[in-house]
């Protein structure tokens, strides 16, 4: 089975290689990847290799620049903590620390993970490596592009929308984010706190699951997070058998006949979505066709939209620069808050937090934030009653390959728009989600996506794994496979 | 309900931010779309009769934290970020009114 | 035209706890800025509330021992606002589910019995403090995430007293329960006041007064509030009342309009998604219901009406619970209640007051106090004696046996007796012609001669019979 982290530390153990040598040479490529991508806001000259000697020894990565780490600038890509340098480690952190993984840098994403296109850092874009004029995806967009050049075996992410599973698709790797609460959310600067999940970006499904066998588990900072003692993914993969292989896809969103006017990519999308449906028969998955109510489908991005921006309102107070961040120079306390935000958040984050404090407010919250909140229970409800029959729910990630970074910015198509933003549903539940290359359309990749209940992640794993053996893509970008 | 280029300043303010008159035309656009999706929510039958979904599902069984361990920041850490600090406080204009 | 205020209350008091509500911060007041201080408490980024068992026992607690009604589900809520004392921008609290609604309690009133409303109790973190120094203000993070309990009344007082009979019995409820210790020095209880006037039953224009800090002080926010209304209404300015927060300046002795009318704020409350939706264990509710003591009121009942104590004397023991149990206990074994009473407020509590001491730092035991009382009531020795055979055992911490001596007991065997008063009498021929002849008051000289010759052992009951039969002869 497929993995650099195995194989990498094969070399290790057979002294093919030092893990001093392998952290040298992350180094270069880091760097190199810097420079064509943009991805690190911070890069970790000084790394070592630590002797812990755990499941990851030896292993460099990135990690998402929304996770603290102590004494190591964390910026959440925004300029209202440009300078802020944690005093605690997250949990994820730590634990691959403990695990003898290596932090080898701190990637960009969109500020505070609130967008989808890798573009509103406050360190610049990130570029896609396949083509550096079109964007990685959004929010973890460094550590997609880190980890698609080939720089690290694997990069951290959060997933709040779809933001570990769309870059992954757009960089032609693969995105995990396990069950809610599987990863504790310690540490993780907080977007949207009832739909932010940790999430691992792979070049390999084998290599996700060994990640998150290192970063899961309960703990006891974060109360949301649950005992996962008993599953163990890696293990899984290799030894597990598979009861049942029932897949299904809602036709709204995948079957052509639902777009009048398709554009050519979208439906090279589709058709190659088909295929990959094909192949999935061909490894004993049987496939059935589903439909959803459109009305609750058309109503999936705005639902989305008031509760992440709402919570979002909530967990960005904290940023007044009283405490942390740059000062505003005003000597009136409020004037020196308004100083602070005004200068400190991008228009998009602006942008979200009046629409989250709109809807929040109390003549509104019945129409617009219960509403949502409600609209989310009814989509929960019918996606549980689909997995009770099909294993999986089985879907393509985008109407086509990443955007360009000029142009139409963030302006979608609505015909598309579903088959765009469908993965929040993955963030709805808490449902563990992944996404797997399966091809290009116009020469950029795309990914499709399986999404099970919760709690599932092992046979989802096991799923995604053997669908990923059958479609045998392998992707070499700047041939820099360690 | 009107959007109106008052009402998203006076959000903005709430939210201790200012917006150029650019920013304010995007939000109104922004609003609209939005609008038009909340409608469609609205048509959904009995919805109020629905739960709101708060998490993303329930936890089977939650420990709460026993009152005993301990951690706490030292002085410095507490202070280590803020712009404006003595060594024992942080240190800000005055606070006026309540 | 009469016009009866209606006041509501919203009583904030700090719990007490090892750590704070929702952090591994330590809950204590330290002279030092920012040393008890978590991560959380300053709101760095990424950090998630924790909620504390103990404060969530004490809540149950105190929502049970006000009657309320105890939701199946424990959550809570984000109340929404930009302060400098709040550092997440947000106060972790419960207005959706609150963990006590719809309560009733009867506190004392003087002699009398007064039952309030409770509209509910709740669960919440308190903020950092602000001093203010010239043109700067001083955060200090110690008290943010301290856990408050809030308890907000139905508007069912209409005078001050009651108020303050209200405040003060829940003060000492809180310290029997040890819920908090409701210090008003320490600034652990803090009060909002909802105010308004009307002719009838109908309820005027509810004037909030928020942040008064001592009971004394409600008193006079109370009388000020009510003054400046009526005012109002008595010179046909009733427009003027207004739905409004203000708050008590001290040193003008009225109300002023608040700055930022904080009832403008719409505080955008939505479930803190951090924390699950806890469903409460009926058995666990249970055992903490069984474990809160008997309340002060109960013990009141049974101290004036069952034991027939004062009511003074019955408050004089109720000040503290450790009291009350003291001298419960020594009911329980069987002293006199009121005996017990009187041993225990003027004796003991006589030489606590004067040594500063409290009820935990003596050893003497109320089976021991017992078995000196009985010593009296049989006779052995005199209560003079008693008392400074507890005194001394107070002040020894020894065991009070060790100050009783055969030589200490009273001389009350009659024939001893007669035998000493005949002794005296043979030796006072002059005195006792001066007393027949009409000298009474002399009888004093003869008792002390008696108690002289026993060194004070010779029982003064019978000493004085046998004197008065020898000469009245």
């Amino acid at each position: 089975m497929r993995s650099e982290i195995l194989s990498l530390q094969e070399k290790m153990k057979k002294k093919e290689i030092t893990a001093q040598e392998v952290l040298k040479s992350t180094l270069v490529s880091v760097h190199e990847n810097q420079e064509k991508c943009n991805s690190f806001v911070t890069i970790l000259e000084d790394a070592k290799v630590n002797e812990n000697g755990g499941i990851l020894q030896g292993i460099p990565y990135a990690l998402k620049d929304n996770f603290s780490t102590r004494g190591i600038l964390t910026t959440g890509s925004s300029n209202t903590l440009k300078n802020y340098v944690p005093v605690y480690d997250a949990t994820v952190y730590e634990k691959l620390k403990q695990a003898g993984a290596i932090c080898v840098g701190k990637t960009v994403l969109d500020e505070f993970g609130l967008g989808g296109t890798g573009t509103t850092g406050h360190t610049g874009v990130v570029k896609n490596p396949w083509d550096e004029s079109r964007q990685a995806g959004g929010s973890s967009a460094g550590s997609a592009a880190v980890v698609a050049s080939g720089a690290v075996p694997f990069a951290i992410g959060s997933d709040t929308g779809d933001s570990v599973r769309k870059p992954a698709a757009y960089c032609g790797i693969v995105g995990y984010k396990p069950t809610y609460g599987m990863i504790s959310r310690y540490g993780l600067f907080p977007f949207a706190s009832s739909l932010d999940h940790v999430g691992v970006l792979t070049r390999s499904v084998m290599d996700a699951a060994i990640v998150v066998d290192a970063i899961k588990g309960l703990d006891d900072k974060d109360m949301t997070s649950f005992d996962s003692s008993s599953i163990h993914l890696a293990e899984n993969l290799q030894n597990g058998k598979l009861d049942s292989k029932k897949l299904f896809y809602i036709k709204e969103i995948a079957d052509i006949s639902s777009y009048e006017n398709p554009s050519e990519e979208l439906k090279d999308a589709l058709s190659l979505f088909q295929k990959t449906l094909e192949q999935a028969k061909e490894v004993g998955f049987e496939v059935y066709e589903e439909s959803m109510d459109e009305t609750l489908l058309a109503a999936i991005p705005s639902t989305y939209t008031c509760i992440s921006c709402a919570e979002a309102t909530s967990n960005l107070s904290n940023l007044t620069g009283i405490i942390f961040g740059p000062r505003g120079e005003s000597r009136n306390i409020t004037d020196m808050m308004v100083e602070h935000r005004t200068k400190g958040f991008s228009p998009l984050i602006k942008r979200r937090l009046i629409i989250g404090s709109y809807v929040l407010q109390k003549e509104n919250q019945e129409k617009y934030f219960l509403n949502a909140q409600r609209v989310r229970h009814l989509i929960v409800d019918k996606m549980n009653d689909f997995f009770e029959k099909y294993d999986a729910l089985i879907l393509p990630c985008s109407s086509g390959g990443a955007k360009p970074l000029e142009g139409e910015l963030e302006v979608l198509n609505k015909s598309s728009m579903i088959l765009e933003n469908h993965m929040v549903i993955g963030n709805f539940g808490g449902y563990p989600s992944i996404t797997i290359p399966n091809g290009l359309v116009n020469g950029l990749p795309v990914g499709v996506n399986l999404t099970s209940k919760i709690k599932s992640d092992a046979s989802l794993l096991k799923m995604a794994s053997l669908l990923e053996e059958k479609m045998d893509i392998h992707y070499e970008l700047g041939g820099k496979s360690l | 309900m009107n959007f109106t280029k008052d009402l998203i300043d006076d959000l903005a303010s709430k939210l201790l931010f200012e917006l150029s008159d650019e920013e304010n035309k995007m939000v109104l656009d922004e609003f609209e779309e939005i609008e038009r999706n909340m409608n469609l929510i609205n048509d959904i039958g009995d919805i109020c009769k629905i739960e709101p979904l708060t998490h993303p599902f329930p936890l089977e069984s939650t420990v709460l934290r026993e009152d005993d361990e301990v951690f706490e920041l030292r002085q410095e850490e507490v202070l280590q970020n803020a712009q404006d600090k003595n060594l024992t406080s942080v240190i800000v204009p005055k606070v006026v009114g309540e | 035209m009469s016009l009866i205020p209606t006041i509501g209350i919203e009583m904030h008091c700090e719990m007490k706890s090892h750590t704070k509500v929702f952090s591994l911060a330590r809950n204590t007041y330290s002279e030092e800025g920012n040393i008890h201080v978590s991560p959380l408490d300053i709101a760095l980024p990424g950090t998630l509330p924790v909620l504390n068992k103990e404060c969530v026992r004490k809540a149950i607690m105190a929502a049970s021992l006000l009657h309320c009604e105890i939701p199946k589900y424990l959550y809570f809520d984000r109340k929404n606002y930009y302060y400098p004392d709040l550092p997440k921008g947000y106060q972790i609290t419960q207005s959706h589910a609150p963990i006590g609604v719809n309560g009733k309690i009867v506190v004392p009133k003087k002699e009398e019995e007064l039952e309030v409303l409770i509209h509910d109790i709740h669960l919440e973190e308190d903020t950092a403090q602000i001093e203010h120094i010239k043109d700067l203000s001083y955060i200090n993070y110690n008290r943010a995430g301290v856990p408050l309990l809030e308890l907000v009344t139905e508007p069912c007082f209409h005078s001050k007293e009651d108020v303050i009979a209200f405040l003060e019995y829940m003060r000492r409820v809180y310290q029997y329960t040890d819920i908090s210790d409701a210090d008003v020095m320490k600034g652990q209880v803090r009060c909002d006041v909802n105010i308004s006037l009307s002719e009838d039953d109908t309820l005027g224009t509810k004037v909030e007064i928020k942040g008064v800090n001592s009971f004394s002080n409600i008193a006079l926010v109370i009388d000020a509030e009510i003054k400046r209304q009526e005012e109002l209404i008595h010179s046909g300015r009733q427009d003027e009342i207004i739905q409004e927060t203000r708050r008590w300046d001290e040193a003008t002795g009225t109300t002023k309009r608040m700055r930022n009318k904080a009832d403008a704020v719409d505080y955008k409350y939505f479930v803190e998604p951090n924390i699950p939706k806890i469903c409460l264990d009926s058995d666990w509710i249970l055992s903490i219901q069984k474990s809160i003591p008997v309340l002060p009121m109960e013990r009141l009942k049974k101290y004036t009406k069952e034991y027939g104590l004062s009511y003074v004397d019955a408050n004089t023991l109720l000040k503290e619970k450790a009291i009350s149990d003291y001298y419960d206990e020594c009911v329980d074994t069987s002293i006199d209640p009121k005996v017990a009473c009187n041993w225990v407020t003027t004796v003991i509590l006589g030489f606590l007051n004067k040594e500063y001491k409290t009820i935990s730092d003596i050893s003497l035991m109320p089976k021991q106090l017992k078995m000196v009382i009985d010593k009296v009531s049989g006779g052995v020795i005199s209560s003079k004696q008693a008392k400074e055979v507890i005194l001394k055992s107070l002040e020894s911490s020894c065991d009070p046996s060790e100050f009783l001596s055969d030589d200490m007991a009273q001389i009350s065997d009659e024939d001893t007796l007669i035998k000493i008063v005949d002794a005296i009498l043979e030796k006072s021929e002059n005195q006792i012609q001066a007393y027949r002849a009409g000298k009474t008051n002399l009888f004093g000289y003869f008792v002390g001669q008696v108690m002289k010759e026993t060194n004070g052992k010779a029982n003064p009951v019978k000493t004085k019979k046998l004197l008065e039969k020898r000469l009245n002869q």
